[in-house]
């Protein structure tokens, strides 16, 4: 029998590629020598098989990596719309086109508090000690699996936040993503550090040209809050439906922190997102909001994990996903409790509403518990739009199209309501509207 | 319709993992004719490709689940959902699919 | 177990097995160590089995051989499939001696108020339990209903159409890699069919068949509840149960047709070497009712899943879990449900208790295929962890290929609350009885559903268990 095994090219990226890419960087020896240690990784990883249990809902043979390469230069600078960006006051702004990042714009005053602002790749070797131990060491390590070592070995730039002790950054800040070309393979980072007592927000988004232009983004994000600081990150990933996005994402917050993390899945063909929060010290706290919205034969795959390690943490998470049409979602959520984890209070939820009948969604939540006083749960819950709910607001003159949104909103009210930030939460509104086919009032 | 294989190329009771629009496949040759089948087990999700052949069926190799080759039905448990099957042609030398 | 003093099955196997000698003295027939087909064929020819029964045995062993070990579930580095015997036939009169038996067993079976006849057959010591007197008439009242009521190896020569039409339907060899190794070794077992309309109002218990050796490591238990039938079985016992056999995998299938309830009793406390692999199926058709009640107090790792396939519409399942895991024990347990057809409901409802530094996870499936509108499920998974050194853990598994139905899911993990038992305390019980108390209720929904004899014996056992917990 002929034995019928997927081909390496398709999978991932040779070592003629990497070096090509590496002769096109300007980098010194130290960042040169961590990304062949991170391709060793990921090539003797490409040998092995995945993880059956990670990998059993999401069918990676449709995905080709020998259709994306690495952008070599920063590509024509014409604007790419974006959800957010426009939509208020920041404090600083940064753009990233395939992988290139363009200067960064950062307020004065925030400037002259410490806070560094821009693109991780200039930034790291110009602040090489203070920012070495915490990339790619502390919160995403680059031997968590392929595509953890993947990033590690090709990362371009990226954004870098870091809001030295004591400072507190009011305005926003905001970041995106972009991709311009067809067939670009973008590395992306996203490294926050807060120190003790900073606070901050960041408002990250992905978006892509046009609706043809095919991506590929092997992403990181790790956020570090010190103590007592506190963090707001949201990630708007609304990719095209022909793009790919695999990421690795990990917070850790210190004693006394908080880390308030929203995540929206919108785009892409296939996404699989690990999003881990470590709660690293006493009284460490994080919230996470998911939504999500796949139509079409979009297949979004979220793996979470709050990592209760120390006393007295607390983690909330809610995600809400509605699918259509012949869309697929994957929830799979574990909650973590050491054994030094006593009186941790861990929440977990996810809540799915289907629209269509081909549409599917998987909630995976569990529990590891090692700690004999903590009080955990979770809860999943799937279902339809209810039908006499539709009926009743017909009947009241409203047509079905409004009907279904106002059940949809509605559905998604709850994890809305969690989000502080206005902006955010309009977006989604709006986003959410025009995937349901309803057109905006623009005001 | 996409051009899959020669038909030269596989022999009776061969098999070959291929794609059909975007779709993994997997085509198998029975004597003269020719399968075109998903590559996906309506169980379980996972991938059907080394499962054994009879009968003009598949089985899945980790639950047994059986299906057949030309229609694509569930023959038995725990499987209840029917596997996509391709159009299959034979011409100019070469098996062409769509589904 | 009860007490954490070693208990003797600790000791090397071997030694044990034969009272201190290493001789076949007690056994009519062993084969050799290990598994290959001519042992495979060799257990079919003792038994004098029909062609398709050998042929079936042969092919479940290649599928066996050839598939890998989960990597999921308890850790089964230490299982050596080489050094097991698979296949001994007792000799008819002899056994091992009552004095045999561990001490802290015997003690055990005392204070579980376990009568005297029931404590030697439970250990093992008869082949043949003195059951004759006391369960003949009821046997009689069965046979005269229609109702089939024996072990499986008897069913096979008896009643050869009635069994080959459903034996391997519910769980076939390629199932997965332990119903494989059941399907070429199994030995033993019940076999159970109830006509059209029969309804059994005593629940049936394994040792009522008197006919061959009762607890066997490779049982196979096959059951049949024809259209408006309804049959409770009870097997397995509270009492701590004593295995020099290591690995046990037992194979259970069970087929409910239209109108038709049957409810499957399991209380299983094997000795801290075993093994306990178990796969447990029943296919339920129109507007029938499946009940797993199952119990699991004992054995080194259990991996078991009763489940339910909800073939037609109106099916209902349900399954009562409780699992209690003490120091060196691991139960992976759960249930699985499968709705096939509109208008079905299921629920799960699971209990489970770590302590001594004990693991019990809780592993669970609802599977709605698509079609099959209007089911509804509800599962609930609660956990207590009584002290530092015990783990508990939570893997539900939700897949609803259909939007139109209702699936709820809730799990929660705790210890003791401190109120209750300052409460129970303030009014006179020990902190222990008090934990025994609250253990108790927390079980409750289960013990409710257990016949009355069992039901003593297990919230006993709680308190047996709960006293080496405290202090």
């Amino acid at each position: 029998m002929t034995a019928a095994t997927a081909d390496i090219s398709r999978t991932g990226f040779s070592s003629e590629l990497f070096e090509e890419f590496l002769a096109s960087r300007q980098e010194p020896a130290w960042i040169t020598a961590k990304r062949r240690a991170a391709f060793q990784i990921y090539q003797e990883l490409l040998g092995t098989e995945l993880d059956p249990e990670e990998f059993k809902r999401v069918d990676l043979r449709i995905f080709n990596a020998a259709r994306f390469r690495p952008s070599p230069a920063p590509s024509d600078p014409s604007a790419v719309a974006a959800l957010l960006r426009d939509r208020t006051e920041f404090g600083g702004a940064i753009v990233h086109r395939d992988g290139h990042a363009d200067a960064a714009v950062l307020s004065e005053q925030l400037r002259s508090q410490g806070v560094l602002f821009g693109s991780l790749a200039d930034y790291l070797q110009s602040h090489r000690e203070l920012l070495e131990p915490r990339f790619l060491q502390q919160a995403v390590k680059p031997d968590a699996d392929r595509f953890a070592a993947w990033h590690a070995a090709f990362w371009t730039s990226g954004t870098l936040l870091y809001v030295p002790r004591n400072v507190e950054v009011a305005l926003p800040l905001h970041s995106l993503i972009a991709h311009t070309r067809d067939g670009v393979a973008d590395f992306s980072h996203t490294l926050i550090i807060l120190e003790d007592g900073a606070r901050a927000t960041l408002l990250e988004e992905t978006a892509s040209a046009s609706p043809d232009t095919a991506g590929l983004h092997v992403g990181c994000v790790e956020l570090i809050v010190g103590r007592d600081a506190c963090l707001r990150y949201v990630q708007l990933q609304n990719w095209n439906e022909k793009s790919w996005h695999f990421a690795h994402q990990a917070g850790c917050v210190a004693s006394g922190g908080s880390l308030q993390w929203t995540a929206a899945g919108l785009g892409s063909r296939l996404a699989h997102i690990h999003q881990d929060v470590n709660l690293d010290g006493r009284s460490a706290t994080a919230e996470v909001n998911g939504v999500t919205f796949a139509g079409n034969r979009q297949k979004i795959s979220w793996y979470t994990q709050q990592h209760h390690r120390q006393q007295g943490t607390r983690s909330d998470l809610l995600y809400k996903q509605v699918l259509r049409d012949d869309s697929r979602v994957v929830w799979r959520g574990m909650i973590k409790v050491d054994a030094a984890a006593q009186q941790t209070d861990g929440y977990q939820r996810s809540d799915a509403l289907m629209l269509s009948d081909d549409a599917r969604c998987d909630s995976i939540p569990g529990l590891e518990i090692e700690a004999d006083d903590v009080r955990c749960t979770h809860g999943a819950t799937t279902g339809r739009v209810d039908r006499e709910q539709i009926f009743y607001c017909m009947s009241r003159g409203i047509s079905r199209k409004e009907a279904m949104h106002m059940i949809v909103e509605g559905f998604f009210r709850q994890v809305y309501d969690r989000i502080p930030i206005e902006i955010v939460r309009e977006t989604l509104s709006r986003t959410v509207q025009s995937k349901l086919g309803i057109e905006t009032v623009v005001l | 319709m996409e051009r899959i294989i020669g038909t030269d190329e596989l022999q009776s009771g061969q098999r070959r993992s291929v794609f059909v629009d975007d779709i993994p496949a997997l085509v198998i040759r029975l004597g003269d004719s020719w399968h075109v089948i998903e590559d996906v087990c309506t169980h379980d999700g996972q991938p059907l490709t080394n499962g054994d052949l009879s009968d003009c069926s598949i089985a899945c190799p980790r639950h047994a689940a059986r299906f057949d080759l030309r229609t694509g039905k569930a023959l038995c448990m725990p499987a209840t959902e029917p596997i996509r099957v391709f159009r299959v042609e034979i011409r100019d030398g070469a098996v062409w699919a769509a589904p | 177990m009860s007490t954490d003093a070693p208990v003797k099955s600790d000791v090397e196997i071997g030694d044990y097995k034969y009272g201190f000698h290493d001789s076949t003295d007690y056994y009519a027939f062993k084969s050799r160590k290990g598994l290959d087909a001519e042992i495979v064929s060799q257990i079919s020819g003792m038994k004098n089995e029909p062609q398709w029964m050998r042929e079936f045995r042969l092919k479940s062993l290649e599928i066996f051989q050839s598939r890998p070990m989960p990597n999921w579930g308890g850790d089964m580095s230490d299982l050596k499939f080489d050094e097991i015997y698979y296949y001994m036939k007792a000799a008819s009169e002899q056994g091992k001696s009552w004095d045999d038996v561990p001490e802290d067993i015997r003690r055990t079976y005392d204070r579980l108020g376990i009568p005297e006849a029931e404590k030697k057959y439970l250990a093992g010591v008869k082949a043949q339990y003195e059951s004759e007197v006391v369960y003949g008439s009821l046997r009689e009242d069965l046979a005269r209903q229609g109702v089939i009521f024996t072990d499986t190896d008897s069913a096979l020569q008896q009643h050869p159409e009635l069994f080959r039409e459903y034996f391997g339907t519910v769980i076939p060899p390629g199932d997965n890699k332990f119903a494989a190794l059941n399907s070429a070794v199994w030995s033993g077992g019940s076999f159970i069919y109830v006509p059209k309309g029969v309804k059994i109002d005593f629940p049936l218990q394994a040792y009522f068949r008197i006919n061959s050796q009762n607890m066997g490591q490779f049982e196979r238990t096959l059951i049949i509840v024809d259209e408006g039938a309804s049959v409770h079985y009870v097997e397995g016992c509270t009492a701590p149960t004593y295995s020099s056999d290591s690995l046990h995998s037992a194979v259970v299938e069970i087929i409910v047709k239209r109108g038709a309830r049957c409810r499957y009793t399991t209380i299983q406390n094997w000795s801290n070497n075993v093994y306990n692999l178990v796969t447990k199926r029943a296919m339920a058709y129109g507007d029938s009712l499946m009940e797993w009640i199952d119990g699991n107090l004992g054995s080194r790792l259990t991996m078991k899943y009763p489940a339910i396939w909800l073939m037609e519409p109106g099916a209902r399942g349900e399954t009562l879990s409780i699992a209690f895991a003490g120091h060196g024990q691991h139960q992976d347990a759960g249930a699985k449900m499968v709705h096939c057809a509109p208008n079905t409901s299921s629920r799960i409802i699971s209990k489970s208790i770590s302590r001594g530094g004990g693991r019990s996870s809780y592993r669970g499936l609802v599977k709605v295929q698509k079609d099959a509108v209007n089911c509804r499920s509800n599962v609930v998974c609660d956990a207590l962890i009584l002290d530092p050194a015990s783990r508990s853990d939570t893997y539900p598994y939700i897949e609803v290929e259909e939007q139109n139905v209702a699936i709820e899911h809730e799990a929660s993990v705790s210890k003791i609350a401190e109120e209750q038992l300052f409460y129970l305390m303030s009014r006179g019980l020990t902190e222990a009885e008090a934990s025994a108390m609250i253990v108790t209720g927390f079980v409750e929904p289960l013990v409710r559903e257990l016949p009355m004899e069992y039901a003593v014996e297990l919230n006993r056992l709680i308190e047996l268990q709960m006293e080496g917990s405290v202090g």
